[in-house]
């Protein structure tokens, strides 16, 4: 930590004679408070250990929502050169694509009257959450493989969800190169049974109130309004994206000596992007991130189906997806006419305005941005800004970034006070496991305000509108 | 014996034993601990056979058949009946009970990853994902 100096009001570095091993320098966006935070913590240590990997470029960068992690810190970017870098399973981490998919329905959260506790449970009833081998979706022969080739597409063919859901994703819900061929059988036995499911952990499905528009313009073009109430759903690759992480951790770890890679942690096992293992990770890698897409639509389609339940088919008709946005993946990207493979490990994209990667109805805005915050506390919509393309390789924080363990959580309260405190706060919850909910506590999060106002100053992104949760489904 | 010790977003398990084989038994009953709060369900055997370039490989890819029957098949394995070490492969017979997860552990990390032994006292440590 003596190494790190202040750049700028927003920006910190750790410069490259730190360490002797660092290619480049590691730099975080914080203010005070925030990297007060992780003083303690592994965070810088790993970051540094980020900014040795082979061919990265620029710097190995923070957001401000940083906290320790395994192998990469969460929230960390890297972006690698196509012609001698490298791409590391365990940067992109086990759960490939998880991401955030933002519902707006049609009506305002206060025209629910007394239906809010009816809708929360039949969304906890429609859409699988927790643990293990749940009901999700039935695939027929051939059905997975077209899913892990086509994402949300494929299940478009099935009446699950439509088109204007799939334009409304990041690269559409399909990411070029994907090889069901290089998934394992293993990940496939994992994926059994879970397309359409929420999972446990940190994923939840929140019911919300638009509490404050920041940006008027921003927020027609996403189709979002004060007091509407709208639906975030937080999920990813399941145990499809754990496996296909774990097989190729393991199957570099095993080839470093031959490409003559030294690293400070072998959680960072990586290959050359034009390597074997480096193609077919990114095939498998890309794989898993349609396959987080398809889910994150499916369980989209579970909602819409538990809002028509409760709201009527009409509401259901309009509740429309605003868009879908992953905050764990590789991805190849060009700046400024080079291509880059942009690690992003618990961080988001975030392109500006005019960027014609950002589908045309949110193309003068920016790309919406999707930064959850935890039960009690609020989530932002946010769009990119020309900062991110110029100092974060398009890139924005991801959430609030845990501030204590699951542990210390627990030890301050019970998953039942905890239901107790949301509901006097007038948040419906809906969780199987009481522990589970404790370890998600609002106070084991960072300040999502604090976390927002940083990559506004920094100009990575900007606000658009504040979400008040008001019922949680939490696996 | 084992513990948690405190990590900001997982869980990071440190493991001190007399044998090796011990490392790998504690290790069962630790990953036990973390999914299932109170197993039910129909007891059932199962043999493992593992193999890894190393020792601390092994202990961690030991954790991960362990994590992948718990989703894949639903087998929960709370104690070792018999266990054989040899250089880099882990041969047992697991008993456990057919029951889903009650929590999720996503992987078995090879982050800050160790298991050596010193003045007769084994110490291992592996960080999960979860």
């Amino acid at each position: 930590m003596s190494e790190l100096r202040r750049v700028d009001e927003t920006l910190w570095e750790i410069p490259v004679t730190a360490r002797p091993d660092m290619r480049v320098p590691a730099r975080v966006f914080a203010d005070a408070e925030l990297l007060d935070a992780i003083r303690d913590d592994r965070s810088l240590e790993q970051l540094g250990n980020v900014a040795t990997l082979p061919g990265i470029v620029g710097a190995a960068l923070a957001m401000p929502d940083i906290h320790q992690g395994y192998g990469f810190p969460v929230g960390a970017v890297a972006a690698m050169n196509s012609s001698d870098g490298v791409v590391s399973p365990g940067g992109v981490g086990y759960d490939i694509n998880c991401g955030v998919r933002l519902l707006a329905l049609p009506i305002a959260a206060n025209e629910l009257d007394g239906r809010k506790e009816a809708l929360v449970h039949e969304l906890s009833r429609a859409v699988p959450a927790g643990a293990g081998k749940e009901a999700g979706l039935v695939l027929r022969s051939g059905e997975l493989e077209r899913v892990l080739a086509e994402g949300p597409a494929a299940l478009v063919a099935r009446g699950i969800g439509t088109e204007a859901d799939v334009e409304l994703t990041e690269s559409r819900g399909r990411l070029a190169g994907a090889d069901a061929a290089a998934v394992s059988e293993r990940a496939r036995q994992r994926a059994r049974g879970q397309l359409g499911t929420v999972g446990s952990g940190n994923h939840f499905l929140e019911l919300q109130r638009v509490e404050r528009v920041f940006d008027e313009r921003a927020a027609a073009a996403y189709g979002l309004r004060e007091s509407q109430a709208t639906v975030l759903i937080h999920s990813g690759s399941r145990g499809l994206g754990h496996q296909v992480c774990t097989d190729y951790v393991r199957r570099m770890d095993a080839v470093q000596a031959r490409y003559g890679i030294e690293l400070p942690d072998r959680q960072l096992a990586c290959a050359p992007l034009d390597s074997p293992e480096g193609r077919e990770y990114l095939a498998a890698m890309a794989a898993a991130a349609n396959f987080a897409w398809a889910n994150r639509h499916a369980i989209a389609h579970s909602v819409r189906r538990a809002i028509a339940r409760v709201l009527g088919e009409g509401v259901a008709a309009r509740t429309a997806q605003v868009y879908d946005v992953a905050h764990n993946v590789a991805k190849l990207e060009s700046y400024e006419g080079h291509e880059l493979c942009v690690h992003r490990k618990g961080a988001t994209r975030a392109f500006p305005p005019g960027s014609p990667d950002v589908p045309a109805p949110h193309r003068d805005a920016g790309q919406a941005v999707f930064i959850p915050g935890s039960m009690g506390t609020a989530s932002y919509v946010l769009a990119g800004e020309p900062g991110s393309v110029e100092r974060s390789f398009g890139t924005t924080c991801h959430g609030a970034g845990r501030r204590l363990s699951r542990t210390a959580a627990k030890k301050e309260v019970s998953g039942n006070e905890l239901r107790r405190q949301l509901e006097a706060q007038g948040i419906t919850v809906r969780s199987p496991s009481p522990k589970g909910l404790a370890e998600e506590a609002p106070f084991a999060y960072k300040d999502v305000d604090r976390v927002v106002d940083v990559v506004e100053h920094a100009g990575l992104a900007r606000r658009v509108a504040k979400l008040r949760p008001i019922g949680v489904v939490k696996g | 014996m084992y513990r948690w010790v405190d990590h900001t977003s997982e869980v990071e398990l440190e493991i001190e034993a007399v044998s090796e084989r011990e490392v790998f038994e504690e290790a069962l009953g630790a990953l036990g601990e973390l999914l299932a709060d109170d197993p039910r369900g129909h007891v059932r055997r199962r043999v493992v056979d593992v193999a890894a370039a190393d020792r601390p490989t092994l202990l961690a890819d030991w954790l991960g058949e362990l994590v992948f029957l718990a989703e894949a098949e639903s087998f929960l394995a709370e104690r070792v009946v018999a266990l054989q070490l040899e250089d880099a492969r882990v041969v047992a017979t697991l008993e456990g009970r057919t029951a889903a997860p009650r929590h999720l552990v996503k992987a078995v990390t090879y982050h800050r990853l160790a298991l050596a032994e010193r003045d007769g006292l084994w110490r291992a440590r592996v960080v999960l994902d979860v």
